[in-house]
This record gives C-alpha cells, sequence and structure tokens, in this order.
C-alpha cells in the first residue's frame, strides 16, 4: 500500500487525497482519450493546441503557484526546445526522439545558468529580466541565421514516430501529445505532494510560504527556486519540441512575447494552486480564441488580431477582478460537492 | 571549580564583539557573551534592545557587521542559514511564521526537510525510496506533533489554531529539525496562563534530552524560575550576564530595566 500524507489527511477537505488525484487523473484520461471518438478533425486540432499550451502552462504553474516566482519570458523556453529539436534532425540528422531529450537536457542546463542569476532578484524586476530574456531569445534567433534560418526559420522538420509508425495525421498527434501532457500531471500531482514539493510551496511568499521560515528549517530557497525553474524550462522545451515536430515548420514570430502573456494569463485563469488550473486556462483561452477568430470577422469585418488582444485583456482584468484565484478552486468544489450525493 | 568546567567543556555558543548597524542605529554594540550546552539563557531587554536582531545573526539569515559567532567552537557567521540549521541550530519566530499554505503536519514535515534526501526524480516518480522517506518524515513530525499535544490538529489548516497552538506546533516544527540550539523569539508573548507553565514544561524537558535554548522575553518573572543564565541588553550594550539572582541584584539591571518596574510598584 504506497504511503503518502495527503491519504492520512485526506478528511481535511481542503487537500484532497492521492489517490482522489489519481482517480480524477483516470477519468481526466478516459475523457480526453474518447473525445476523438465522436469529434471531428477540427476539434481534434484546437485540442491539439490546448495539449501544448497546457503543458507549458503547467510547467509556468509550478514556478508561479507553487512557489511564488515570476516569469514573463516562457516562450523563450518553448522557443528553446523547439529550435533546439529542428537543428538537431534537419541540420545534424538526429532522430526527433532523442533531439526531444537532448533539446530538453540543453534548455534545462540555460535555465540552469541563467536561474542561478536570475533568483537574487524578487517581484517585479524578476519579471522584467523574464521578460528581457525573452527578448534577447527573439533577436538571438534572428542574429544566428545560418543556424536558425532567420525570419525564415526552419523547414521540413521530420514528424516524431512511435514504435516505427509515423503519421502526420491529426489524431495521432493528438493521442501523442494529450500522452505526454497526462505522464507530466501525474508527475506534478506526485511533485506537489512530496518533500520537494512542500520545499517549494514553504517559499511561496504569496501564498502563506516565509523564506525566512523555510530557511531556518533547513531549505536552501536558492536551489529550490533555481531546480523548479529548470523543471518548468524542461516542461517548456518538452512541449516545444513536440510543437516543431507536428507542425513541421517553425518561425521565430511564434516565439515572442505574446506566447509568454498568453501562458501567464492562462494560468491566472486557469488557478495556480494546481495543475490542473493549467487544462482550465488553457482549455478556455483557446476556446475563447478560436471563437473570437471565427465570429469577429462576421461582426467587425477585416482583420481582427488585435481585438484578439484586447479580449485577452479583458479577461484579465474580469479574471483579477472576480476570481483571483482562477478556475480550479470554483471547479474542484463544484466536482467534491456532487461526490457525496452520487454515493 | 566552576570556572574549570567552563574552561574543558567548549560552550555550545560564543558572541565575540558582535557589532551591528542599520544606518545610524547602532543595535548591536559589542556584544558577547557564551552559552554552555544544555543551558536555558534568558535575554532580556526593553523593545529595540537589538534582542531580535541578535537571534537571526544567529541563524544565519542576517550578518554581522563586526564579530564572530562560534557554535561549538567553529565560526559560523558568513555561512548560508540552511547549512546553519543542519549544523544544529534553529529558529522560532516571533510571528511564528507557520505556513497557511499547507496542513499542520506538512508543517512539521517541513521541519523533517534535513532528515530525507528525496529529489525531484524520486519525488515525482514517487520512486519507493521515496515513499519510504515521506512515511519516516511524516512519523517523525507526527512523533513531534504529539510532543506539544496537538496530534489531532495534524490535519488543519495552522491558520485555523489559536495563537498559542500556533506556537506549539511552531515549537515542534522547530524540534523537528533535531537541532541542539533553539533561538526562540518570545515564544511566551500572547499565550495563556496553562500554555506558559505547558511551554516552560516543554523547555525544561528538552533542557533533560540536552537541548540548550536561549530565549528572548520581556516577561521575567516568568522566566527566573528555569533560566540558568541572564543576559540583559540595553541598547545594543550588554549589561549583565549571570545567574538569575546575581542579575537580580545587578546595578545597572535595576537601573536600566528591573529598576523603573520597582519602584512603580
Amino acid at each position: 500500500m504506497p504511503f503518502n500524507v495527503r491519504d492520512m489527511i485526506e478528511k481535511t477537505g481542503r487537500i484532497s487525497s492521492t489517490n482522489q488525484q489519481y482517480l480524477a487523473a483516470g477519468m481526466f484520461t478516459i475523457l480526453i482519450m474518447t473525445i476523438p471518438l465522436g469529434a471531428g478533425a477540427y476539434p481534434n486540432t484546437v485540442m491539439i493546441e490546448v495539449a501544448f499550451y497546457s503543458i507549458v502552462t503547467m510547467g509556468l504553474i509550478m514556478l508561479t503557484g507553487f512557489t511564488g516566482q515570476i516569469s514573463l519570458g516562457h516562450a523563450a523556453l518553448f522557443g528553446c526546445g523547439a529550435y533546439v529539436s529542428a537543428i538537431l534532425t534537419t541540420r545534424y540528422l538526429v532522430p526527433p526522439w532523442p533531439a526531444l531529450f537532448l533539446a530538453a537536457g540543453f534548455t534545462g542546463a540555460i535555465a540552469y545558468a541563467v536561474g542561478r542569476a536570475m533568483f537574487r532578484l524578487h517581484g517585479l524586476i524578476l519579471a522584467g529580466v523574464t521578460l528581457a530574456l525573452n527578448l534577447l531569445f527573439y533577436y538571438l534567433i534572428g542574429s544566428i541565421s545560418g543556424l536558425t534560418g532567420g525570419a525564415m526559420g526552419i523547414m521540413n522538420i521530420p514528424p516524431l514516430s512511435v514504435a516505427g509508425y509515423t503519421s502526420q495525421s491529426v489524431l495521432f498527434n493528438y493521442y501523442l501529445l494529450w500522452t505526454i501532457a497526462i505522464l507530466l500531471l501525474i508527475f506534478s500531482l506526485n511533485l506537489a505532494d512530496s518533500r520537494f514539493g512542500r520545499a517549494l510551496r514553504s517559499i511561496n511568499t504569496h501564498a502563506g510560504g516565509s523564506e525566512e521560515a523555510a530557511q531556518v528549517l533547513g531549505v536552501n530557497i536558492m536551489k529550490y527556486k533555481v531546480w523548479v525553474f529548470v523543471l518548468s524550462a524542461v516542461y517548456a522545451s518538452i512541449a516545444g519540441s513536440v510543437y516543431a515536430h507536428y507542425t513541421r515548420i517553425i518561425e521565430p514570430n511564434t516565439f515572442m512575447l505574446q506566447f509568454s502573456a498568453l501562458v501567464a494569463l492562462m494560468a491566472i485563469i486557469g488557478g495556480r494552486s494546481s495543475p490542473w488550473g493549467a487544462f482550465l486556462g488553457a482549455g478556455l483561452i483557446v476556446s475563447i480564441r478560436q471563437l473570437l477568430r471565427e465570429f469577429m470577422p462576421l461582426i467587425i469585418g477585416g482583420p481582427t488580431g488585435s481585438y484578439e488582444l484586447i479580449a485577452y485583456g479583458v479577461i484579465l482584468v474580469v479574471a483579477l477582478l472576480f476570481l483571483p484565484q482562477g478556475l480550479f478552486p470554483i471547479v474542484k468544489k463544484a466536482i467534491l460537492r456532487r461526490k457525496p450525493v452520487s454515493q | 571549580m566552576k570556572d574549570e568546567i567552563k574552561q574543558n567543556n567548549i560552550p555550545v555558543l560564543e558572541l565575540n564583539d558582535i557589532t551591528m548597524r542599520f544606518g545610524v542605529l547602532t543595535v548591536l554594540n559589542g556584544v558577547s557573551f557564551s552559552v554552555p550546552e544544555g543551558n536555558i539563557l534568558v535575554m532580556i531587554g526593553p523593545n529595540g534592545a537589538g534582542k531580535s536582531t541578535l537571534l537571526k545573526l544567529i541563524s544565519g539569515l542576517i550578518l554581522p557587521q563586526k564579530g564572530d559567532i562560534l557554535y561549538h567552537g567553529k565560526r559560523i557567521n558568513g555561512i548560508a542559514p540552511d547549512k546553519i540549521t543542519s549544523l544544529g541550530i534553529t529558529q522560532l519566530f516571533q510571528d511564528i511564521q507557520l505556513f497557511s499554505n499547507m496542513s499542520v503536519i506538512e508543517n512539521v514535515m517541513v521541519g523533517c526537510h534535513l532528515r530525507a534526501r528525496t529529489g525531484l526524480l524520486s519525488s515525482g516518480l514517487r520512486l519507493p525510496s521515496g515513499r519510504v522517506d515521506e512515511r519516516n518524515m511524516f512519523d517523525t513530525a507526527m512523533t513531534h506533533l504529539s510532543m506539544v499535544g496537538l496530534e489531532d490538529k495534524a490535519s488543519s489548516n495552522p491558520n485555523s489554531l489559536s495563537w498559542g497552538q500556533q506556537k506549539l506546533v511552531g515549537l515542534a516544527r522547530a524540534l523537528a529539525t533535531g537541532s541542539r540550539l533553539l533561538l526562540l523569539d518570545e515564544p511566551y508573548s500572547g499565550l495563556l496562563t496553562f500554555e506558559v507553565n505547558k511551554l516552560n514544561n516543554l523547555i525544561l524537558e528538552l533542557k533533560k534530552k540536552g537541548i540548550t535554548s536561549l530565549i528572548v522575553e520581556h516577561l521575567t518573572d516568568i522566566l527566573m524560575g528555569i533560566a540558568d543564565q541572564v543576559i540583559v541588553l540595553d541598547y545594543g550594550e550588554k549589561i549583565a550576564d549571570g545567574t538569575p539572582s546575581e542579575v537580580q541584584k545587578n546595578k545597572r539591571v535595576i537601573e536600566a530595566y528591573l529598576g523603573e518596574q520597582v519602584t512603580e510598584e
């Protein structure tokens, strides 16, 4: 019988037990895996996008929601994974899967080096530095065009294969991506309820943690900030690599500030306190974006790109005013409330 | 005879000429003292006498501008606070600082942080070694929680506890580190009478186990009974150091601190 704290303290209701978490993850998996059976290619394509954003957002939630550190530069980490995978597979003919792991290792190493320097800073200054790093990445990609293809990007990236089976079909990519997303969800859930996760939460000064108290209890706060940043970077990098192999063409504009802002928005809307928030946030924002892209031209006419941004702004303001903790606590309450009735 | 013992035994804690200034304000001025192992040292002094600063200097949260801090004869100033904790020193803050984003037992389990090594991968993959660590940390935390009589609050959120209960959880969490030197910053403030007695008994219990306590307080009467050694600070300077009865007779102390209370009565 595997032991964990949450089973011991499940009666609080404030913290759900790991078994409940696993049950929820199992039900979620069944739901996700059955969606394509009834849906057409279009919803499936949208869901693939939700999966990409969910993985990056989950990484950000561990950094921001668990640990209380800010990053407005996750597009650079996502882009780093995408570019390293693309360069390795197209220029050096490394097979896609090893390239994905090499990219994750490379991005993680960069995050480690940057994190060591960056986490001496706090709050808004930290946010500013991460923003600057995102810009730095963008211009770096443009300037080393011999390797990155500059503004043209990289084309003809080979697709990922599983057990010798390669496909560019929507279904294949749907199942591949969602399998990765769910595995990373389980990793995050395990981490939250562990020695490592408690150390992260103990230094989250935005949610009731205390850096001083953590330190006198023996927590090396610098180490944990740096390592959660590395982990967050690896999540983003994995998503980036899979993205590159899925679209088979990448170009620098994808990895600009707007992507970082969008991921931050998803974490805020979805709920930073749990990895589950990533799926809620990504699902909602991607859906809204698709609706806007379809219906805005009918209402307004002409290009609607900037209206999309205005809509995000409005959503963010409304969310911060009325749902500062995001959707997750509300959804969780609704699900937990229904449970005793059915039993 | 007494001096001989002191010379043979290296004191658990020794401060040499500690000076600390914040801007123009001198918070500590050339403070030196030593504490033998297993002693209960009570440090008193009016507000702003530099007592809390002194504790944060020992636990490494701030660095002294001048002077040395020795733990078992080894210099510890300049070492990171978490490393100092691993040497066996921990602190209970005046405002406790329990983590309100986790349950009481998880708070105490953070106190067990240094007892295990479970890292990122074994946590995330829930490897068997990590599960064993988790079980052991839970058991250790539970033992410390029952030591302060609050095992039934294990699953509560710290914010739902009374102030006195929070102080006791804070003490359990500090003890869970396995530290041999406890720095207690006003542990008695805000406690009810029965809680004061409970805390007194706990500190005496710890003394029996050879744990040294350095207590910063205002309430002198309660503590004179359990203190082995009393130090009086006034405007950042040590004005007295000795047994409770010695200090109570000290002229400077009577003038600077106790005297005012006596004349008021």
